[in-house]
């Protein structure tokens, strides 16, 4: 099985609303999938209709090899979720809670026992296993729900913001569980808000928006899509530039030529892939910084401030190691070196803000 | 110092969100007027059209008189008028009426000696109807009385002879006391003395139970969905059937137990006599409590929440205490509200706990209020499961 999930133009509206709109995606099997979106976006819903809890209005999707509309029962025997909201017994305990979803899933008793010792030590909980769930702090119960939904051993596991509020070690604790589950072989599907966590665990990201799925990619490849966007729309605007600087050349309109080819030369450069570069260099001088902005690998010294310098500089791997030798040279003294590529908050920012700002002029 | 601006959006706030439920606002007018009906037009406190069948074994102007002032008071609603007192009698027995005033076969004689001994025979587990029916025909049959003796006596004072024969053959003690006593009223209560404590218990336990497994069910089937704990079930590979008939065993056992526990606090702090099968009495219970389970599943097969499903049992539940006869007798009550009665199963459940606990009947007495509470039951269910919203 190639694909953990496939979705057939699968939908779900709510009277008038569409809650999600003909979405089609495919899971790679034994991957990390995020999927992310705004509040509202739909991701919720369709994790629901993935996991049998709420039906599609149209289209279908194959969940672990198996159709959601026409056998569900088998879709249910092969995911676990823990969902957004706890949802075990707040008047049971752990151990309770546990066993029952262990029966429900119809476990044998031997075996019961022994997948539930196992997963409470593995989340270290099985040391509450009798305590009452609501007299448990947010993070035992999230770690008492992941055992109660990987009890049956699921080849899918839904984790719908499985991190929410719980403090960093707890994080810590749930994403080596998810780690540990995929190197297994169990294709793990996480909804979240927290792009960082995405980032970390992901191998492939689907960000909705509107019901509608907007991006879908790996992290690498989402951040690769925006920076060339954001490149192409440079260029293109430096390319009407300088068709305007051409046409007054053409008219008689220039009359300091090599000023003219200089400035040509630098919008052209501003075409060329380029990246963010900070160097702080604690004995900064002028003659150093002039002979920096003569570097062919430096396109613009974009700020100077106390030692610290942002550049905007080639894009290509030997650059950075240039520069950087080129300011050692000078005997410069380097404390820090940074790069910025956009950030996978940036993607996502970019890909529901484009959403909206179509969504605004289609309306 | 008051904070009156946070005040206000306090009121403001809790107005919005009734605005918003709109079940909730409709439940909230709603209620009352239901409620203020049922009270000003159904129990007014007074009892009236208990119904009654007259056996006449004599035809006459005394008979006709007879038959006259009770039709003629608003208390009774003379059913039948036959000339079988047995029929009189089995349709007490039966529950068609609550009692038979059985006039005797010298009616109609006024010529007789001997007294004349009208019989009434009550359905005393009805214990409201019997204790107003009891008074009121004694009253009717002394006014009777009365009127007998002046017209016997208006013919004594022309014929001193007869009256003679009269004071003889009547009372050597007192000349005018077998005129007085002329007519004869016995009141048969066919069930014993029975209490309005006794009266109520059986319909009391009905009323128990009917709340128990209602709300419980909206707790246990609503607040669950509300607070996600059914979903959990419903993501694993079960059923509706399935995780419904756990929560109805489960209520069904607690329901059961609460019903007895009821009747052996009644027995042995208020000295309740249970006439008929204690086994009966607990499968009727059971039955009971089903029919209402079923009623809870139905109602939360489609709400979202606990407050939801309160505000949609509400406008039935407290209606249903008042028509089924719990405290007033049914056929006492406007007609509107004994249709309404009829449709209503606490009603059947009522009769049949009244049959079995005062009457002490078997099943045979109570087979019409078994059959219709399995319908009740089999309809709630399944409308129950098949509206059920699996949907999270």
């Amino acid at each position: 099985m190639k694909y953990a999930i496939e979705t057939f133009d699968l939908t779900k509206k709510y009277d008038d609303f569409t809650a999600v709109d003909a979405l089609n995606m495919k899971i790679d099997n034994k991957s990390i999938f995020g999927f992310l979106g705004p509040n509202g976006a739909g991701k919720t819903t369709t994790i629901k209709m993935l996991t049998c809890l709420v039906q599609a209005t149209s289209g279908t999707a194959n969940v672990a090899g198996y159709d959601i509309a026409t056998n569900p029962n088998e879709v249910r025997e092969k995911i676990g979720m823990v969902p957004q909201l706890v949802s075990l017994y707040s008047d049971l305990t752990v151990r309770e809670n546990i066993d029952l979803c262990a029966d429900f899933y119809g476990l044998p008793e031997d075996l019961k026992v022994s997948r539930a010792e196992e997963l409470m030590e593995l989340v270290d909980i099985k040391y509450a296993q009798n305590k009452i769930v609501k007299q448990l702090s947010g993070g035992m119960k999230q770690k008492a729900s992941v055992v109660a939904s990987l009890i049956h051993q699921p080849d899918i596991l839904f984790l719908d913001e499985p991190t929410i509020g719980l403090d960093p070690t707890t994080k810590r604790v749930l994403w080596d569980l998810m780690e540990e589950l995929n190197s297994e072989g169990r294709t793990i599907i996480l909804c979240s808000h927290d792009m960082y966590e995405v980032e970390l665990l992901c191998d492939e990201i689907g960000i909705i928006n509107g019901g509608i799925l907007a991006a879908f990619d790996t992290p690498r490849g989402l951040k690769d899509t925006m920076i060339n966007e954001q490149k192409d729309k440079k260029s293109s605007k430096n390319s009407d530039v300088i068709e305007i600087m051409d046409e007054l050349r053409k008219e008689g309109g220039v009359e300091d030529s090599a000023a003219y080819d200089q400035l040509k030369d630098k919008i052209e450069r501003k075409n060329r892939d380029l990246k963010e570069l900070s160097v702080m260099i604690s004995n900064l001088d002028e003659s150093m910084l002039n002979h920096l902005n003569n570097i062919p690998g430096i396109h613009e010294i974009v700020e100077h401030d106390s030692g610290r310098l942002v550049m905007d500089i080639d894009s290509s791997d030997e650059s950075v190691s240039l520069i950087i030798s080129e300011i050692i040279g000078q005997g410069g003294n380097i404390t820090s070196i940074s790069t910025k590529d956009p950030s996978l908050e940036d993607v996502f920012m970019s890909v529901t803000t484009k959403y909206k700002k179509e969504g605004v002029d289609d309306g | 110092m008051v904070e009156t601006k946070k005040i206000m959006w306090m009121i403001k706030k809790d107005l919005l969100v009734l605005w918003r439920h709109k079940p909730r606002l409709i439940s909230l007018f709603l209620f009352p007027i239901i409620m203020i009906v049922l009270f000003g037009y159904g129990m007014g406190g007074t009892i009236n059209n208990i119904p009654v069948v007259v056996v006449d074994q004599s035809q006459g102007p005394l008979t006709d008189a007879t038959l006259s002032a009770i039709k003629g008071n608003t208390l009774y609603d003379v059913k039948d008028i036959t000339s079988d007192p047995t029929k009189g009698l089995q349709d007490v027995q039966n529950g068609m009426v609550k009692a038979a005033i059985i006039l005797p076969t010298n009616y109609d004689n006024l010529n007789t000696t001997s007294q004349k001994s009208i019989v009434v025979d009550v359905d005393s587990s009805d214990q409201m109807a019997a204790g107003v029916i009891i008074p009121a025909t004694e009253g009717i049959f002394n006014g009777i009385n009365q009127q007998i003796a002046v017209q016997k006596l208006q013919a004594n004072s022309t014929s001193a002879a007869a009256v003679t024969t009269n004071q003889v053959a009547g009372s050597a003690g007192n000349p005018f006391q077998s005129i007085l006593n002329t007519v004869n009223l016995q009141i048969n209560k066919l069930y014993g003395n029975i209490s309005y404590l006794d009266f109520l218990v059986p319909a009391i336990i009905g009323m128990t139970v009917l709340f128990g497994c209602v709300f419980g069910m909206g707790e246990i089937v609503a607040g669950e969905r509300e607070r996600g704990e059914l979903a959990r079930l419903f993501m694993t590979p079960t059923s509706v059937t399935t995780v419904l008939g756990g929560k109805i065993i489960s209520k069904l056992v607690q329901e059961t137990g609460r019903g007895i526990i009821l009747i052996i606090a009644a027995i042995v702090l208020f000295g309740i006599i249970i006439n008929g099968s204690i086994v009966l009495t607990v499968l009727i219970l059971m039955l009971g409590a089903l029919c209402f389970i079923g009623f809870g599943i139905m109602i939360s097969a489609r709400v979202s929440s606990q407050e939801d499903f309160m505000q949609s049992v509400m406008p039935i539940t407290m209606p249903m205490m008042f028509v089924s006869g719990v405290f007033y007798p049914i056929e006492t009550m406007p007609w509107i509200f004994q249709k309404i009665a009829y449709i209503m199963p606490l009603t059947y459940v009522n009769d049949a706990l009244r049959a079995v606990m005062l009457k002490g009947v078997g099943i045979g007495g109570i087979w019409i209020d078994v059959v219709v509470l399995i319908g009740f039951t089999a309809l709630f269910f399944a409308l129950g499961v098949t509206q059920f919203n699996r949907d999270i």
